[in-house]
Formats: C-alpha cells, structure tokens, sequence
C-alpha cells in the first residue's frame, strides 16, 4: 500500500477512535448537570444517585476523549505536513481558540468535578460541572468551525500560493458551519440518550429496578424521542446545504452517475465504479429529487459531471445508508419507549433488549456520518484548495504501518475494556443499591412492571 | 531583521510563549510521570495514596503539552513539520505512553481488585513510555537529527535521564502530598532519581556546544562566559541543596520525626524544579533563534503576522484566566492527598 493511504487509514482509525468519546461527553456534561439540577429542585435521592453513576462513565469516556485528542493534535503534523503550510493560517488561530478557551477550562474543573466534591461548596461543585459541559461544547464549537470550513472554505485569499485569512467572521460561521455543529451536537445528545436508555434497560432487566435506574431511562428515552424528529430535520437542511456547496458528495450519497431530472431515491444499490453504474438497484421514483430540491422534477448533478473530481463512491453511498437507517431504528424504538413510559405500560422485555442492543447505536451513526462527510470531500482536504495527497508527509511507508498497526492493537484493547468496564460498573451498582433509598420513591404507577 | 513590524517581533512572543507552555508542560506532567514511573517501587497498598496525589492535576497539566505542540502547529508550522516529521517514532511511543497512562489512571478505580495491579502496571508502562520517548526526542532534537550510532545512543541516554528526571519530580511532590511510609520511601526514590538527573543535565550541556559550532562560540567566547557562567553554578549549587535537604529528610524519616519531614519536605521539589528551569533556559539559550538548530529559524518557520496577532489576542485574555483558576485548583487540593479521595 502507498503512503498517502496508510497515512490516510492512520489518521482515520485515531480520528475514528477519538470521536467516540467526546460525541458521548459532551452531551452527558449537560445530562449531569441536569441530574443535579433536578436533585436540588426536588430533594429526591434519585437524581443524585443517577449523577454517581453516570459521572463514573462521563469521567471514563473524558480520560479517552483527552489522550487520543492529544494524539491528533500531533498527526496533523507528523500525517499531513501540508496542510499546516497551506492553511496553517487559518487553520492555526481555529485550534489555539480551542485549547485556550476549552481544553484547560475542562481539564481543570473536571479535577474539581470528581475529586473537589467534599473540598469546595455544593454552589462551587456545580459550577465546575457546569464549566465541564461547557468547555466540551466549546471545543466542538471550535473544531466544527474548522472541520466545516475545510468544507466550504471562504473568507481568505492565496498569496503565494498560501492561504491568508481576510475575513475571521465569514471563516468562523463559513456556510456549512451552522448545519454540521447542530448536526454534531444532536448527534452527541442521541448517543447519550441512547446510552443512558440501553444501559439502564440492562440494569432492569437484571432485576436492577431502582428509581435511579428508572430516572435514567426514562430521561434517555424521552431525550431521544424529543432529538431524533430535530436531528432527521436538521439532517435534511445540512444535505441541501451541501448540494449547494458539495453537489459530488450528494451524487455520491444518493448514487446518481448522470445528470437527473426526477431522480429516484436507491434504497439499495451496489455502486460499480469502473462500469460507472450501479448494480442489484431498488429504487424509489422521484423521491430524491423530491428530498433535495423539493420538487418532483428537480435536476440532480450524476457523478460523471465531476470527471476524477468526484469521491469514492461506494464508502460514501453505504456509510449513507447505516447513518440513515440508524437513524429511523432510534426513531422507531424511542418513539414506542416514549409511549411506553408516557402511557405508564409495564415495560416489554423485547423492547428491553432492543434499547440494550442500540446501547452503542449513537456510536454506529456518529461514525457513519462522518465518513459520508470525510470521506465525501475527496480528492481534497480543503475544497478547491488543498488535495488530501499534496499535505502528505514523506514519512516511509513501512514506519506509518508499523506505527498504525500499534495503535490499533492499542485501541482495540481500549474499546474492550470500555465497553467491558461501563457494563461493569453498571453491574456493580446494581450489587450496592441501597434498598431503604433505591426502590422507595419508584412511581408506584411502575410497579406493574417489575412483573 | 530591522525595525519594529510585527514579522520581527510577532514570532519573538510566540517562541517565548511556546518555550513557557513546554517549561511548564515538563515541570508539571514531569511529577505525574515520575509518579507513575515510581509506582511499582511503592507498596501496593501506597499506590491508591500515590494516585489520588496526582489525580486532580494530571488532566490539566497534559494540557500544557497540547498547547505548547498547538503553538509550535499554529505559529511554527514549517518547523512543526519537521520536526514531528524527523522524531515520528519517539513521537508515535511517547502518544502511546500517554494514552496508557491517561486511560489506566480511570480503569484503575473502576474495575475489580482483580484487574487493578494489571492496570497499575499499564500506568507504570504508560509513565514510563512517554517519559523515555520524550527524553529520547530531546536528545534527537539537540542533536540537530544527526544520523549514526553515536547520536542514537546519545538520544537514548537522554531517554533514560530523562526517566530520572520526571522520577526526581514525582519523589518531590509525594514528599509534599503523601504521608507515613510513602512520604519516607520518597526521599530514597528522589535521591537515587537525583543522580541520574545530573548524569542527564551534565550530558546534554555537553553534547550540545559540541554538536554545533555556533553554540559553542556562543557560550565559550568572552565576555559571554563570564555572564553565562552563573547558570551552570547555580544548576550545581541546586543539586548540592537537594542531596543535602534529603539527607536531613531521610534521617528525619528514619527517626520518625513528623515535624521535621514537613518543614522541609518542600525544598527538593523546589530544588528539582530549579534545576529543570535552569537547564531548559541553558538550552533555550543554545537554540535561539532556532527552531531546528542552524537549519530553520523562528521568522523562517513563522506563520503569517496576521493570524499570530489573532492568537496573541486570544492567548492575552485566555492565558491570565487559565493561569487564574489553575491556581485555584491548586488551592483548593492544597495540603495532604488522601487515599480514598476519589469522589466517585
């Protein structure tokens, strides 16, 4: 394999790796603190035992979340040289403005967040948790920023062949900006919602039928049902926007090879890209000229319109699909959980064991969509300005594979050992609930449940 | 090279920001290194003690690093090529290190007894990695990425000081947070650590006139000499202090003498942390205005004016605060670590 992929296949396992965790932390900041916020509203133990137990994976998913963000802030310069010569000087402030007014904002106070509780007031003790929240949402802010302007990069000029910022307001809220944050931070609170939801309907499902327990499903479940109609909004504005921006990523995503009017929607389809058409189609009439120009006969720019301009066409096309279809699964289990609990039923196993399975389901869409927008914009790592193969290092090949195949026995063993420790601590709280204040102040309405 | 515009003196600010945040980046991860370092020497029921002495700083203390590489990224980005780009395997081990030792820090108090000397171990491994790796890039780095087997074994001397010099550190801060048996093993670990350290800085204020002849002239001509000379003194008189503030502790630890151990137990850190920032002054020194010696200086590598003075405006406000309330955070762990402090 030539270097520019290893290099491109690194950076994607540790980028992979690395959203993850703060997809789940920045959203749970919020969630905790709204834990704690009802506790001081309502006095009722629920929502502080609730609190203790989910700080416990909100502190793991940070700890993972910080040291694999520590090792992009190196690969941008050990992969892709290049791309801090070209667009350093826009790229640069962008990443500075992260560190200084997020990472030490939460660094610090997550300090005080988990071990300052007995040390500082219960006031202070907030406030920290509330400065957590808002410095991993800062950071999103900041590298969506400069994600969504590598997008649809504007307000600079080339002199030299370099780019020069012209305009920071114009780079800051660049036009897909808007659409990719709010598209990431819904994603974030679907993960969290679906987290809390699959991970206390496996606590109920053993029998761990405590009203923390139930607090948090019910906050998950009702979470997720209330995001999911935004985000599948919010979804449907972020891909008008990149077919004004970005028509070949849309072309790749829907699979459309030439110019359509009244185009249809694939359900399914194995793109070819040598026959330069797709195989074993299904398709639906005019229904993807229907969702992206609003109109039956809309035209829709093929493929072939953008000769060696255009992406990879099957990892776009399918990582598409999983996203989507993620996406209406959520739809359909929350919605059923929703009036589930609003209705007060007892609670199915079968739907039970599907939030447990959908536990990690954010994680599934999360990703998915990041390699439809990533891998979309190829050739180019900035739009029309850098091609991914010019910021490449001349680091050997035989070093980025070694190196790569290090790091992936590394986070292999990570992701075992998270997934295999948040089930254990969920197992372990379970083991030391308190029945004097577990199952005291659990809806009566419930208890038909626990049959 | 004339005048007062903002090219000249823009990357100035920026280099002396830079050498600030990896100075504070080393003193202040240096002790949670040295502390996981140490870690298998301490009796396993100390290790929960050791731990919770660097729990709530270590997180932010990392955070130096990312923002002394995000200013060399953002404000060298010429050199930050190279240089990542010369030192990628050391910098691929010291990322794994680091990875190892953030993640095992949190599994430690999360799984089951069973599983809790492996993840001291990974600590310990992860500590010891990224310590090595970064000493081992030092040494590369002064060196001016000079090929052969020479160079390469020096690096690698350098990585083993290097260990020795986050160990001194970390033996330091338990001396000032850690109580009993740990506070008393503290000053044996930092006296063995000490020793190793002045091997490290002899070595690298050696190699690193010889290794160009600009830093040579710069500091063997008159009357430089006789300026400069007072960092070298005053490098061997901290060392002096140390050996000798941790006979006394040691035999205030042997005696059992409480008060006496607490009176002092401050000063080898203090004596540590001198002698880190006199030797990366020394070499602060030797470099400038380099930022890969005698190839890239710091107006070569330096981005556009205009965004550094985005930066400048940005790190003016920020810095101040996060100074601020880092000082808080340390307020309010001030004194004694306890080993059930975890408040989870």
């Amino acid at each position: 394999m030539d270097e520019i992929l290893l290099a491109r296949i690194q950076f994607a396992a540790n980028i992979s790796f690395h959203i993850l965790f703060p997809t789940i932390t920045i959203a749970l900041g919020w969630v905790l603190l709204f834990f704690k916020w009802r506790h001081h509203r309502t006095g009722e133990s629920r929502w502080m035992q609730a609190y203790r137990f989910w700080v416990k994976v909100f502190a793991l998913s940070f700890a993972l979340g910080v040291v694999s963000g520590i090792t992009m802030s190196f690969q941008f310069g050990t992969n892709w040289p290049g791309f801090m010569e070209k667009v350093g000087n826009v790229a640069g402030p962008l990443l500075a403005y992260e560190v200084l007014t997020a990472f030490f904002l939460e660094a610090t106070f997550l300090g005080i967040m988990l071990f300052g509780e007995k040390r500082v007031s219960p006031r202070m003790h907030t406030l920290a948790t509330f400065l957590v929240a808002a410095g991993t949402t800062a950071s999103a802010f900041w590298i969506l920023v400069l994600n969504s302007w590598m997008h649809t990069p504007v307000g600079y000029e080339l002199r030299e062949g370099v780019v020069h910022a012209t305009d920071w307001w114009a780079i800051v809220f660049n036009p897909s900006m808007p659409y990719r944050l709010s598209h990431m931070l819904l994603a974030s609170g679907l993960t969290v919602a679906f987290l809390l939801a699959g991970l206390s309907a496996w606590r109920w499902l053993r029998g761990d039928r405590g009203a923390d327990v139930l607090t948090a499903l019910r906050t998950g479940v009702f979470l997720g049902a209330a995001l999911i109609p935004v985000q599948i909004f919010v979804g449907d504005l972020h891909g008008l926007n990149t077919l004004e921006h970005q028509p070949a990523k849309i072309a790749a995503m829907e699979g459309i090879w030439e110019d359509e009017r009244g185009a249809g929607l694939r359900l399914f389809a194995i793109p070819d890209e040598e026959a330069r058409t797709n195989h074993a189609e299904i398709e639906v009439p005019y229904l993807a000229s229907l969702i992206l120009t609003h109109s039956l006969d809309g035209e829709i720019q093929g493929l072939n319109s953008f000769p060696g301009a255009h992406p990879p066409v099957a990892p776009v096309f399918f990582a598409f699909r999983v996203m989507v279809g993620t996406g209406l699964l959520m739809l359909l289990v929350s919605w059923i959980g929703a009036w589930l609990l609003w209705k007060q039923k007892p609670l199915p196993t079968l739907w039970l064991k599907g939030m447990v399975l959908m536990s990690f389901s954010g994680w599934v869409a999360t990703l998915a969509g990041w390699y439809v927008t990533e891998i979309g914009r190829q050739p180019w790592l900035v739009t029309g300005v850098l091609r991914t193969a010019e910021a490449a290092s001349a680091v050997p090949a035989g070093m980025i594979l070694t190196t790569l195949l290090m790091y992936l026995a590394v986070y292999l063993g990570l992701i075992t050992a998270y997934i295999s420790v948040v089930f254990h601590l969920a197992k372990k709280a379970g083991g030391a609930v308190d029945p004097s204040s577990g199952t005291q102040d659990r809806p009566t309405t419930l208890a038909g449940a626990t049959s | 090279m004339s005048g007062l515009d903002a090219g000249n003196w823009l990357p100035l600010v920026f280099m002396g920001l830079m050498a600030l945040a990896m100075l504070i980046y080393v003193v202040l991860d240096g002790y949670d290194l040295g502390v996981g370092v140490l870690l298998p020497f301490a009796r396993p029921e100390d290790r929960d003690l050791a731990i919770a002495a660097i729990g709530p700083f270590w997180d932010a203390n990392e955070t130096w690093l990312v923002l002394g590489v995000g200013l060399l990224l953002v404000a060298f980005p010429l050199a930050h090529g190279v240089i990542l780009g010369a030192l990628y395997l050391p910098v691929a081990l010291m990322l794994i290190g680091l990875i190892l030792r953030g993640v095992a820090f949190d599994f430690r108090y999360k799984v089951g007894a069973e599983h809790k000397p492996l993840w001291d171990r990974v600590f310990h491994i992860g500590s010891l990695l990224a310590s090595f790796a970064q000493g081992w890039m030092l040494g590369h780095y002064i060196t001016g990425f000079a090929p052969g087997w020479g160079a390469h074994a020096f690096a690698l001397l350098i990585g083993v000081c290097l260990c020795a010099g986050y160990a001194l550190l970390g033996a330091g801060w338990l001396l000032i947070k850690a109580d009993g048996p740990l506070q008393a093993a503290a000053v044996g670990w930092a006296r063995k650590a000490l020793i190793g350290t002045a091997i490290g800085v002899a070595a690298v204020s050696l190699a690193t006139p010889l290794v160009s002849p600009t830093i040579f002239a710069k500091w063997f001509q008159l009357p430089g000499l006789i300026a400069l000379l007072p960092i070298p003194l005053a490098t061997a008189a901290l060392f002096v202090m140390a050996w000798v503030f941790l006979r006394r502790l040691g035999q205030d630890a042997r005696n059992d003498n409480q008060r006496g151990l607490d009176r002092w137990a401050w000063a080898p850190f203090a004596c540590a942390v001198g002698i880190f920032v006199l030797a990366f002054f020394g070499l602060a020194y030797s470099l400038y205005p380099y930022l890969v010696i005698d190839r890239i200086d710091i107006w070569q590598a330096a981005s556009s004016p205009e965004s550094l003075a985005i930066i400048l405006v940005g790190a003016g406000i920020t810095l101040p605060v996060i100074l601020g309330y880092t000082i808080y955070a340390y307020r309010v762990f001030w004194g004694k670590a306890h080993g059930h402090a975890y408040g989870l």
